[in-house]
């Protein structure tokens, strides 16, 4: 520890602590522009300047070490004279446009001028006057207003990972941008924006539309991903003119990506439904609330006093646990009806029943924390920076800070792999087969692999070196932790994996040292709350087994009343209406037509229905074929809360009111139960949360970082406050279950009959649907902020293979397969596996889903949908 | 830039890249080397090298950019065959340096750090090159020409054409 005293308070910090910190320690603030504590420090803007008593010099105070007995002074007249002649030098060269500048009202540097900088200048000035570089359609860079603080370029090297901009030229001719004065290509997270504190990088979505200081500021949380990100909604006249965060905020510490930033056309767009509508005469017309609830409750009335099982409820995985709660009551209490079922269902559920079956739980043991602490990082399927923005970040830093060994276990490269110690390239299907192979190297104490093991991966793709390597870094690290993904949880035999995963989990001990374990990333905002919730058919609330009588008594007791136990997930609905058992169909923002292929077999099927009620924001297949579709709030326009991947339980705010005559889908729940003279016992959502707390104390809302910004521009709180999620204390209770599950028979595994991989033609690819970063869900296609970044869905193919053809990226190509043939424009892509194409799910159309055989398959074990992977011929038009 | 599309933009191999990292281990601290090598050998840095060069290196392309644009020892832009280093420092100034420099202008129709259409030529005033006592004088891909006149230099360019030609015919006939 180290003694010092700040302007004459004695303080005491541990040693190498920087006297901006020291200061802070000490309860004083000292301004800064280019420190962030997220960064390492640059020293470069010279503004917090202080003053050595002793020395009578001036050092920085960001980037100077504390020694014993220092005093420092941060407010002395030489300390001002320092910042003033420092902001005179800044502001030599800076046009001091601040009445038009967007940035005016919110920018650091005007602030700073009014608190320390002087009304005249010494200097000549000679102001900038270059034209703005307006070649990217979402960041302007202005380099008149720039005072090369190179904080865009650090959080894009340091944070980001992403090295789109950097400095270019040297001396008073330096100015930031991208490479080769090229058009800014990079993943437009817009942190650099964020972190400006002067208007020199601006939004071009928005740019001279608002003034900062009439909007209304609403702190909310995205549901785009499952990375939970705080966000800051700025709104003026109900309409959302930009979204950004606060430097520290949340579990995403003040970063957000392009989803979350740009992502708010859509939902403020003509596509929008603002009115329920009403199927008359085979045409949706519109209509009022009060004509229509009492209609369809008395429908459902009547299909419900049938018998148990007539109606099916979908749920979308975005909906806050308040909606899901009431909506998977009223299905089971009102409607007697166990046919329900979320979004999960397209692979997430393949991970998730394993997971509650060997540990109860669904939150994971290990956050972002425990990342950043790994010594060992598997990736297994997943394209983390892409499918959860955040959690790809803490693998970077994890990386770049920690030194932690990542290995990445996919068919292609993905943004982490340059990071990676190995890449394991492994075709889609593989993946039980390969953690077996896995579990058999590690159980084995042979320094290397069998001639048999080895043929083995290799036939799969595999490189046996990188396995092995992989085996032995296993052996020796202290931390590791697993991730899995969409890819992962979507494959044909993502069940078998999962449970695969979790036996290699339990077996090592990974599940119960601490700092070790599996993180999982849902597909979207609330996939884990809504699972909780009881929003599938394989549990209640509080994820109590409904086919199990003693558990399922839990809920009948408390609600007093009977609840159904057959049912089923999305296979035994459509196998359910095809039947004629299953008579009416409630979606809430579910559209299986969407995301199942075949759409004309299916269309049939739903055709048999009497009845179709769909609440969504926006139409789609399955909204024109419903006899009501009811317009639903977007996440701007509701409260309620979501649980992020960490297992953080945050609040949505309402920001904007809901538009048109949309209602929640929770209030629409209550009110149609209160319809059918079975009122739920909420007058509110507000009340639902309550209750949800009530019963589940460790879901009640939690956070990181919450109170780490005080609000004052360029004042940062450098304490940093960290929360763990709650959860996490229940790690006694999650491993009790293991042993049980570890004794259960493993799954027969067989090899995936995919063809062998080196008797493919060069022309012959696996096909998988991926994800973008650009997009999330198929309903961004009709956001025009995100349309205008990436417009258009185009098939990523090998490189290599690209270029063999002599192909350029948009060249069209056709693909087919023996159920269909479209043409697509290609993007080539560095990294990928040779026979392996993949496609942005968002932009798979009914013209794209015909490329998949005329059925849809699901998981035998869990009823997720299988086939997602198709072999398809892809060749050159010429 | 008078700069023609039939001058020779040099399309270098990657492979040609990696041989000159490997040279230098592929270590991250020779850049400025592997820069200044490549420039050497091909008489400007092409933009397309930068990305390989990075990749080989470890470094983002935005940083190669960086320290490309940094110094002004790189040149981004194919360059002349003869670099007419003019000096115009303070004892050529007043020699008439000034006189030679726009009397190569107006010969070779370029302005400074122009090249000529043909690529044969590169003017490129420099503010002192040393030998003030043969001012004023010029420096021509490491050859000294001093005590220039205007019309000295209109010679010295013919010889360098001359050169030049002559060089072409000698390389040209071998291979028939």
């Amino acid at each position: 520890m180290v003694k010092l005293t700040v302007n004459g308070k004695e303080v005491e910090v541990p040693g190498g602590t920087t006297i901006l910190h020291a200061a802070a320690a000490a309860g004083f603030s000292i301004p800064t522009f280019c420190y962030n504590p997220r960064m390492d420090p640059a020293g470069s803007c010279r503004i917090c300047a202080v003053e050595l008593e002793d020395t009578k010099r001036t050092v920085m105070g960001c980037i100077t070490q504390v020694s014993e007995g220092m005093k420092v002074l941060t407010e002395s007249s030489k300390v001002h004279e320092a910042r003033k002649t420092n902001l005179e030098l800044l502001l030599l060269h800076h046009p001091l446009d601040c009445p038009v500048c967007d940035c005016g009202g919110e920018c650091p540097l005007q602030n700073m001028s009014f608190s320390y900088g002087g009304s005249d200048s010494r200097f000549e000035s000679h102001r900038n006057d270059e034209p703005e570089d307006m070649k990217s359609e979402v960041l302007v860079f202005n380099s008149n207003r720039c005072i090369l603080c190179g904080k865009c370029v650090r959080i894009c090297d340091e944070i980001q990972d992403v090295h789109a901009i950097g400095f270019i030229n040297r001396g008073f001719d330096t100015v930031i941008g991208p490479p080769l004065g090229k058009k800014l290509d990079c993943e437009f997270c817009g942190d650099c924006m964020e972190v400006c504190p002067t208007g020199a990088i601006t939004d071009r979505f928005v740019r001279y539309q608002f003034r900062p200081w009439q909007m209304e500021r609403t702190e909310t949380t995205c549901t785009s991903c499952s990375s939970g990100c705080r966000m800051v909604v700025d709104t003026e006249n109900e309409a959302i003119v930009r979204i950004s965060s606060k430097e520290g905020l949340g579990p995403n510490e003040g970063s957000i990506c392009v989803v979350g930033r740009f992502g708010y056309s859509a939902v403020q767009s003509k596509s929008r439904l603002e009115i329920p509508h009403v199927k008359k005469a085979q045409r949706l017309v519109p209509t009022s609330w009060e004509e229509i609830l009492p209609e369809i409750s008395s429908r459902l009335s009547k299909i419900a006093s049938t018998g148990p099982g007539r109606v099916a409820g979908l749920i979308s995985s975005q909906l806050p646990l308040e909606d899901a709660f009431v909506f998977q009551r009223f299905m089971r209490q009102t409607l007697q009806s166990n046919f329900l079922d979320s979004e999960a269902r397209q692979g997430l559920m393949n991970m998730a029943i394993p997971l509650v079956s060997a540990t109860g739980s669904l939150r994971p043991l290990v956050d972002h924390e425990d990342i950043l602490k790994a010594d060992l990082i598997v990736v297994l399927g997943a394209d983390p920076a892409v499918e959860s923005n955040i959690t790809g970040l803490a693998i970077k830093k994890a990386v770049r800070k920690n030194k932690a060994a990542l290995y990445l276990v996919h068919g292609r490269d993905v943004s982490l792999s340059t990071r990676a110690r190995e890449v394991i390239r492994l075709a889609p299907g593989y993946e039980a087969v390969f953690l077996r192979t896995l579990r058999e190297i590690l159980s084995s104490s042979a320094e290397d692999l069998s001639t048999e093991v080895k043929s083995r991966l290799e036939r799969w793709g595999a490189n046996p070196e990188a396995v092995l390597r992989l085996a032995k870094d296993m052996k020796s690290a202290k931390k590791t932790i697993f991730v899995t993904g969409r890819r992962f949880h979507r494959s044909n035999t993502g069940f078998e994996a999962s449970s695969e995963l979790i036996r290699l989990l339990a077996e090592r001990n990974l599940l119960a040292s601490d700092g070790s374990g599996l993180f999982v990333l849902p597909e979207s905002g609330n996939d884990l709350g809504v699972l909780m919730m009881g929003g599938s058919s394989e549990w209640l609330p509080g994820l109590l087994d409904t086919k199990n009588s003693e558990q399922r008594s839990v809920w009948e007791n408390h609600w007093n009343c009977k609840l159904p136990a057959g049912g089923g997930g999305l296979r035994e609905i459509i196998s359910g209406i095809e039947s004629g058992e299953i008579r009416a169909l409630i979606s809430l923002g579910v559209d299986p037509l969407v995301f199942l292929p075949d759409t004309a077999h299916l269309k049939k099927i739903l055709s048999k229905l009497e009845l179709i009620v769909v609440a969504d924001m926006f139409q789609g297949p399955l909204a024109d074929m419903a006899h009501y579709l009811l317009p639903s709030a977007s996440p701007f326009e509701r409260s309620g809360h979501v649980v992020s991947a960490e297992g953080f339980v945050q609040p949505l705010a309402a920001a904007m009111a809901p538009w048109g005559n949309a209602l929640t889908e929770g209030e629409l729940v209550l009110r149609l139960a209160t319809h059918m003279n079975q009122p739920l016992p909420f007058d509110n959502l507000a009340a639902v949360s309550s209750e949800i707390f009530r019963i589940f104390p460790d879901l009640r809302p939690s956070t990181r970082n919450a109170p780490y910004f005080q609000g004052k521009t360029g004042e940062i709180l450098l304490a940093t406050p960290r929360q763990q999620p709650p959860h996490k204390a229940e790690r006694e209770s999650v491993l009790s279950r293991v042993p049980a599950f570890l004794k259960q028979e493993s799954l027969p595994l067989d090899e995936p009959k995919m063809g062998d991989p080196s008797k493919r033609g060069e022309d012959t690819f696996v096909l998988t649907l991926s994800k973008s970063i650009n997009h999330a869900g198929t309903q961004t296609i009709l956001d025009s902020n995100l349309m205008t970044i990436e417009g258009e869905g185009l098939l990523r193919v090998p490189r290599q293979w690209a270029r063999k053809k002599k192909l350029k990226k948009g060249a069209c190509v056709s693909v087919s397969t023996p159920h269909g043939r479209i043409s697509l424009p290609i993007d080539p892509v560095a990294g990928m596996a040779d026979g392996e194409v993949h496609f942005p799910f968002h932009f798979a159309d009914a013209r794209f889903m015909a490329l998949f055989p005329g059925s849809f398959s699901f998981n035998a074990h869990s009823g997720a949908q299988s086939g997602q992977t198709i072999d398809v011929t892809v060749a050159p038009i010429v | 830039m008078a700069h023609s599309d039939n001058a020779a933009t040099i399309h270098i191999t990657d492979e040609e890249i990696d041989h000159i990292c490997d040279e230098f281990g592929n270590r991250e601290g020779a850049v400025v080397q592997i820069l200044q090598t490549i420039q050497d050998k091909y008489g400007y840095v092409p933009a397309e090298v930068l990305e390989r060069v990075g990749e080989d290196l470890g470094i983002p392309h935005s940083k190669m950019f960086g320290v490309l644009t940094f110094y002004s020892q790189f040149y981004r832009e194919p360059r002349g065959k003869f670099i007419l280093k003019v000096c115009v420092g303070t004892a050529c100034h007043v020699r008439g340096a000034g006189l030679l420099v726009d009397k190569i202008k107006e010969n070779l129709h370029i302005e400074e750090g122009e090249n000529t259409e043909d690529m044969m030529f590169t003017l490129e005033p420099v503010s002192c090159l040393g030998s003030c006592a043969l001012a004023p004088m010029a420096m021509v891909n490491g050859n000294t020409y001093g005590k220039l006149s205007g019309d000295k230099m209109v010679d010295l360019l013919k010889q360098f054409r001359e050169e030049a030609s002559g060089a072409e015919e000698a390389e040209a006939a071998p291979a028939s």
